[in-house]
């Protein structure tokens, strides 16, 4: 486990929590406790429509955190991690690939509810050290899902005219893919020439190869991969072994969909889990450490984060870090990220690019001329966090490493978003893995985790691991600092992709060793989406009780679950989603118009207060603070 | 040989923000010169060291010429040549 905040203490009703939020609550317990805090569990006080704790540091007073499920604190509408999957667009992003809108299949909002309500705690506590009179942080799982879908919601919204995407997406063929000899993998290139060799050695031609790069790219920007039949079936005709060997020879990656059990039943990973998500490495104590006041009303404001990223999960922690009050100053090569043009384009950049980048200062330098080194290492002087998601071995290349910086700065906390592992195993060093999302998917369990519980091949092409990755990366930021401000050290912290998949898998790893003294989340008894006369309905029921009220509300059968469900899909069919779910809300069922447009987002009021419209919809911070 | 070039939104500023343009040229390599002729800077943008930068993507009809003849692929009249930058994630 680590000691980052060994001093601190947290204290809840952890153990029990109101179904909507026992899965927040115990990935907080859990996170709390890989942190080092001190856990406290106040059963006694809990509330129906909400989750409080508290966070408690040396010097300080404690900070009330409060998670309700939607923003207004006030609004009845009953939640669960399903309806607000449901509500928030993550279903329909989801069933993009597959073209069935269904959950997840994981406690994905609830983990990042958690990650960001202990944030938001953390944060708050570093603003009083910081002269700010903080005691209270609110977060919903509304806000947190809507933070997640950010992007998505960016491409859905834009104004101006669509931009021409190359034909062919839709339901599809899509990863992963499958051998003659029944093994599920991932085939992983961040090029198109390994791509080309790949496929024309088994005898496609070049043209249908292009095709197939054009779909396996849009998994990325659109959720989709409508990879070419033949492709799949000339796959489908070898052994997983030559398909590897042949991976070998044209330097493409594989990885199969590996079993949870693997990976549970491992000693490195359980490990890794004890650890959590985050290694710290903390800098000797320094005497003089610099107590910068908060410039403004948020509690990082005044802050300096540099930033060296790419992609989502780095851009989405220094966004995270912005939202917070940080000035983040984004290191772009000389001309920008040439992501700035990636479709759709408004005002002159990409929305999807925008929409993690928005609130950064750039500065264009080139990082590898020994000028631009210097130029970056002089900007870490002065700066409290450097961030950074290069390739394993880069840092050192460029001389801008841990060691690097530290010496010019002994008070800065230097942070690492790393695909595969937050202290370097072996398949970090290992070219032939890209640690993409679905590369982690695939190696991690998470993937055969959702294809259990949704019944497909593989993962989700909703980049999960990228967005929960850039949420720890910057969880952990906070972290250090308010550690750098308690015991006067600079910290080097390393998170990862592939540790954002053991956190969303913490309860599978709690179930086997039964390390943390708390249960793991109980199972929905009824968790479906449903046809209605118009539109999807998505209905939620975590306990009996709740169950009961559905039962009674609806007059189904109570004596058998297979009949109620038979005649539960057949009774939806006869009103509209939007009558069902005010009749299910009004006996405090939690249902769920599923939104499929994530274009409608905007619509639901209980949405609004966190989408900004303009040319493309803004998702605003998730935090709000008193 | 006419052929039409479809402009992406990013590289508009260069084409006095034209959406179509309308060239003359047998191969993708002549298009991007007679292109760089008419709107200077737009070159650089598109090709890297005698290739298609890797961050765009460059289709004549549907079809990428990174697996065609990258820029030497030849073109027929009629065929829309569509300039897009690349995605990505991770």
């Amino acid at each position: 486990m680590n000691n980052a905040l060994s001093d601190c203490t947290i204290a809840g009703p952890f153990k029990n929590a109101a179904a909507p939020f026992a899965a927040t609550a115990f990935s907080l317990f859990y996170q709390a406790s890989a942190l080092g805090l001190k856990v406290i569990d106040n059963s006694d006080q809990n509330a129906d429509g909400a989750f409080s704790f508290t966070f408690k540091a040396p010097h300080t007073k404690p900070v009330n955190c409060v998670i309700t499920g939607w923003s207004d604190c006030a609004q009845p509408d009953a939640v669960s991690e399903n309806i607000i999957q449901a509500a928030c667009g993550l279903m329909s992003v989801h069933g993009r690939s597959s073209g069935t809108i269904q959950p997840l299949g994981l406690h994905y909002v609830s983990t990042v509810t958690a990650a960001l309500a202990l944030q938001g705690g953390i944060a708050a506590t570093f603003g009083q050290l910081r002269g700010l009179a903080l005691s209270d942080s609110h977060i919903s799982m509304a806000a947190a899902a809507l933070l997640s879908t950010s992007q998505y919601i960016a491409d859905a919204t834009v104004v101006a005219a669509s931009e021409n995407l190359p034909p062919g997406a839709g339901r599809s063929t899509a990863p992963p893919f499958v051998s003659a000899d029944g093994v599920v993998f991932e085939l992983e290139t961040l090029n198109a020439d390994p791509w080309l060799r790949f496929w024309m050695q088994l005898d496609i031609s070049a043209a249908l190869a292009g095709k197939g790069w054009t779909a396996f790219l849009l998994r990325y920007a659109k959720a989709v991969a409508p990879i070419p039949a033949e492709l799949v079936s000339a796959l489908a005709k070898l052994t997983y072994l030559d398909i590897a060997e042949l991976c070998a020879d044209t330097g493409m990656s594989i990885c199969r969909v590996r079993t949870l059990e693997e990976r549970v039943d491992n000693e490195h990973f359980k490990s890794e889990w004890l650890r959590g998500p985050w290694a710290f490495d903390f800098a000797a104590p320094h005497p003089v450490m610099p107590l910068k006041p908060a410039s403004g009303s948020l509690p990082l404001s005044g802050l300096t984060v540099l930033e060296s990223c790419r992609r989502i999960q780095g851009p989405l922690a220094g966004h995270s870090l912005a939202l917070l009050g940080a000035d983040v100053v984004r290191i772009e090569p000389p001309g920008g990220d040439p992501l700035r043009g990636m479709p759709p384009v408004s005002e002159g950049c990409s929305v999807r690019f925008d929409a993690l980048n928005r609130l950064k200062i750039i500065r264009e330098i080139d990082i590898k001329s020994p000028g631009g080194q210097e130029e970056i290492a002089e900007l870490a002087r002065h700066a409290d966090v450097f961030l950074h998601n290069w390739a394993p071995g880069k840092a050192a290349q460029l001389n801008l490493d841990y060691d690097d910086l530290i010496r010019v700065n002994p008070a800065l906390v230097y942070a690492y978003a790393a695909g595969w592992s937050a202290d370097g195993g072996a398949y970090a060093q290992s070219p032939a893995m890209p640690g993409t999302d679905f590369m982690v998917q695939a190696y991690s369990g998470v993937a055969q985790k959702i294809s259990q519980a949704c019944g497909t091949r593989g993962g989700t092409l909703f980049t999960v691991l990228d967005v929960l990755g850039g949420i720890i990366a910057a969880q952990g930021i906070t972290a250090a600092l308010l550690n750098r401000q308690l015991n006067r050290t600079g910290a080097r912290v390393t998170s990862s992709l592939l540790g954002a998949a053991t956190l969303l898998c913490s309860d599978d790893y709690q179930n086997r060793h039964r390390f943390f003294g708390i249960a793991t989340p109980a199972k929905s008894l009824l968790n479906q989406v449903f046809e209605t006369e118009q539109g999807k309905i998505a209905i939620e029921c975590c306990d009996d009780d709740t169950l009961q009220r559905l039962v009674q509300t609806l007059g189904l059968p109570a004596d058998s679950r297979h009949k109620y469900l038979q005649q539960l899909g057949g009774l939806l069919l006869s009103k509209t989603a939007t009558e069902w779910v005010a009749i299910l809300q009004q006996a405090a069922v939690p249902a769920a118009v599923v939104a499929g447009n994530l274009n409608n987002l905007q619509c639901d009021s209980r949405l609004k207060p966190h989408l900004q419209p303009g040319s493309y919809t803004k998702v605003t911070s998730p935090w709000s603070f008193q | 040989m006419p052929i039409t070039v479809i402009i992406p939104t990013i590289l508009r500023p260069l084409t006095n923000q034209q959406k179509h343009i309308n060239l003359e040229g047998n191969q993708v390599s002549e298009i991007i010169d007679h292109m760089e002729q008419q709107y200077p800077g737009i070159k650089e943008k598109l090709v890297t060291g005698g290739n298609a930068h890797r961050f765009i993507n460059i289709y004549v009809n549907d079809n990428d010429i990174r697996f065609q003849d990258g820029l030497a692929t030849s073109l027929r009249d009629g065929d829309v040549l569509t300039i897009l930058p690349a995605v990505a994630g991770g």
